[in-house]
């Protein structure tokens, strides 16, 4: 009765188009004439979701400082003695007149890399299986495709498409992102596939699996990784701190060896990052790197000369040699 | 866009409102969550089997249709166009057949629900393997699906109420001339919950 002919005949049509759509796009890849649908839902729900996040944000504020209370008097805290140490550093640097360098260290982690970032904030993110979110910025303010993504923290991912206001972000935990990395310490090179952070089990605290090239090279839980830096700094700037592996496991037959890595970024409460436009002059290496927990093993190589080290608020995070190995990294005192 | 003519034109509009309204949402809101498994409820596939289940079998299509191509086009979109098009068509199609079911059960919403959350999740998922997207790996898609279809269960009345509240004042007009019994009966069933 309900189920017509004509309800067939619209059914029949539409998977049919579906099926085209999905084939066009699929057989056109980066090419696909398709592409256009996807710019003109940039242009028309970019603003939408620019607005409707400007709405939310004060309510899901509202409900964070509800459930995480105590957790946020002691973040008012840190940031207040941080807000006091930075105001007296922009006071030494109004005197100091090098205005381009200080504001970069006032970017925190970015001016440690010597990176130049376009701050900007997630409005909205990926549904289903994939693992990706829009910011709020576009080409507008110079972002373009394949340009890395960072919080002070670590890696979040890159920018896959560019809309005129906001920008598509692929994290480096989706399944469809591979990051080059390097071992802190061994400066062994592996790839870091995204595994998904999505559902039950362990997806959820360790979303990135690390393959190391050389099936030789030591790997151990506690190493941590930086990015690699990709072939003319696109799409992933060198020296980005990626995570710590958490678990490694050795797999009978297997010609390599996959440890689990967490990553120094929460994923799923992302909210301000910065996209870098401009790769920094010199590898960081492990500047960026936040200070090590716990005084390293002597049997650690030497760290590595940071090339930003007169830039550094922090002591170097990798000069953990035995000599001073006593001494607490405190950074917020200095 | 909707264009039926057993139905008032003011409902496609409000269908589209409330189409566009949840698939910003979703990806504004839903999807920020922090909920446990990091999965989010898919506000876009409730919406279009709310609209469904009062709309039948072709309203279902084409609104799933429609909401399927926007929800590929959305900005942090980023897989091939036509995926979810294709799956919310026939799961809009699929629940518009048990429309007419609606006043048998009380459960018939929620088993809609929830077999659709399943089958879309699916659905979706296959045609991702086919397709060769490495995010459709079986050992993601076994982790995601279970709480997927929890999540959807829980979300359903929410979001049905709301989708019955927007439709309301064109169902009133729309049931002085055809009494339909459907609505009536879930009307009375959402408005107690």
């Amino acid at each position: 009765m309900r189920d017509t002919r004509r309800t067939r005949a619209v059914l029949g049509t539409l998977l049919i188009t579906a099926l085209v759509l999905i084939t066009v796009d699929y057989r056109g890849g980066e090419g696909s004439p398709l592409r256009m649908l996807r710019a003109a839902g940039d242009a028309v729900f970019g603003p939408i979701e620019r607005l409707s996040a400007s709405v939310v944000r004060p309510i899901g504020n509202a409900f964070d400082a509800i459930t995480d209370a105590p957790g946020e008097r002691r973040r008012a805290e840190r940031l207040e003695r941080e807000n006091q140490r930075l105001r007296e550093q922009l006071r030494a640097q109004r005197i100091d007149a090098e205005r381009a360098a200080q504001l970069q260290r006032l970017l925190g982690s970015a001016g440690l890399g010597g990176y130049k970032i376009v701050p900007a904030q997630v409005i909205s993110a990926g549904q289903g299986l994939e693992d990706t979110v829009t910011i709020d910025v576009g080409s507008r303010s110079g972002v373009r495709p394949d340009m890395t993504v960072m919080t002070a923290d670590g890696l979040v991912g890159r920018v896959v498409r560019v809309g005129p206001a906001t920008a598509t972000v692929l994290l480096a935990t989706d399944a469809a992102s591979s990051v080059g990395a390097r071992l802190e310490d061994s400066r062994e090179i592996g790839i870091v596939q995204g595994a998904g952070r999505r559902g039950v089990g362990g997806g959820g605290a360790t979303p990135l699996r690390l393959q190391l090239l050389n099936a030789h090279a030591p790997l151990r839980v506690g190493q941590r990784l930086v990015t690699l830096g990709s072939q003319g700094q696109r799409p992933y700037v060198p020296g980005v701190p990626i995570g710590t592996v958490e678990r490694v496991e050795h797999s009978i037959g297997s010609l390599t060896r996959v440890a689990y890595v967490r990553p120094f970024v929460n994923f799923s409460t992302l909210d301000v990052v910065g996209v870098v436009v401009a790769p920094p002059a010199s590898d960081p290496r492990d500047a960026v790197l936040p200070p090590r927990p716990k005084p390293a093993q002597p049997s650690t190589p030497p760290p590595t000369p940071s090339p930003s080290g007169s830039a550094s608020p922090s002591p170097s995070p990798s000069a953990s040699a035995s000599p001073n190995a006593s001494r607490t990294p405190d950074d917020t005192e200095d | 866009m909707l264009t039926t003519t057993d139905m008032p034109p003011g409902r496609n509009l409000t269908a589209t409102a409330v189409l566009v309204a949840a698939l910003v949402l979703q990806v504004s809101v839903a999807n920020r969550l922090p909920l446990p498994g990091a999965v989010t409820p898919d506000l876009v596939l409730l919406t279009v089997v709310a609209l469904a289940l009062t709309g039948g079998p072709l309203t279902g299509t084409v609104a799933g249709f429609c909401a399927g191509l926007a929800a590929d086009i959305i900005p942090p979109a980023d897989h091939t166009i036509g995926r979810y098009a294709l799956v919310y068509c026939l799961i809009g199609y699929v629940c518009g057949l048990v429309s007419d079911e609606m006043t048998r059960s009380a459960v018939v919403p929620f088993v809609a629900v929830a077999a659709g959350a399943l089958a879309g999740t699916l659905l979706y998922a296959g045609l991702g393997m086919m397709l060769g997207d490495p995010r459709s790996a079986w050992e993601i898609v076994r982790r995601v699906v279970p709480l997927q279809v929890v999540y959807d269960v829980l979300a359903s009345p929410f979001v049905m109420w709301a989708v019955l509240r927007a439709t309301r004042r064109f169902e009133r007009d729309h049931a002085r001339d055809r009494f339909d019994l459907p609505i009536a009966r879930y009307r009375t069933l959402s408005s107690r919950m």
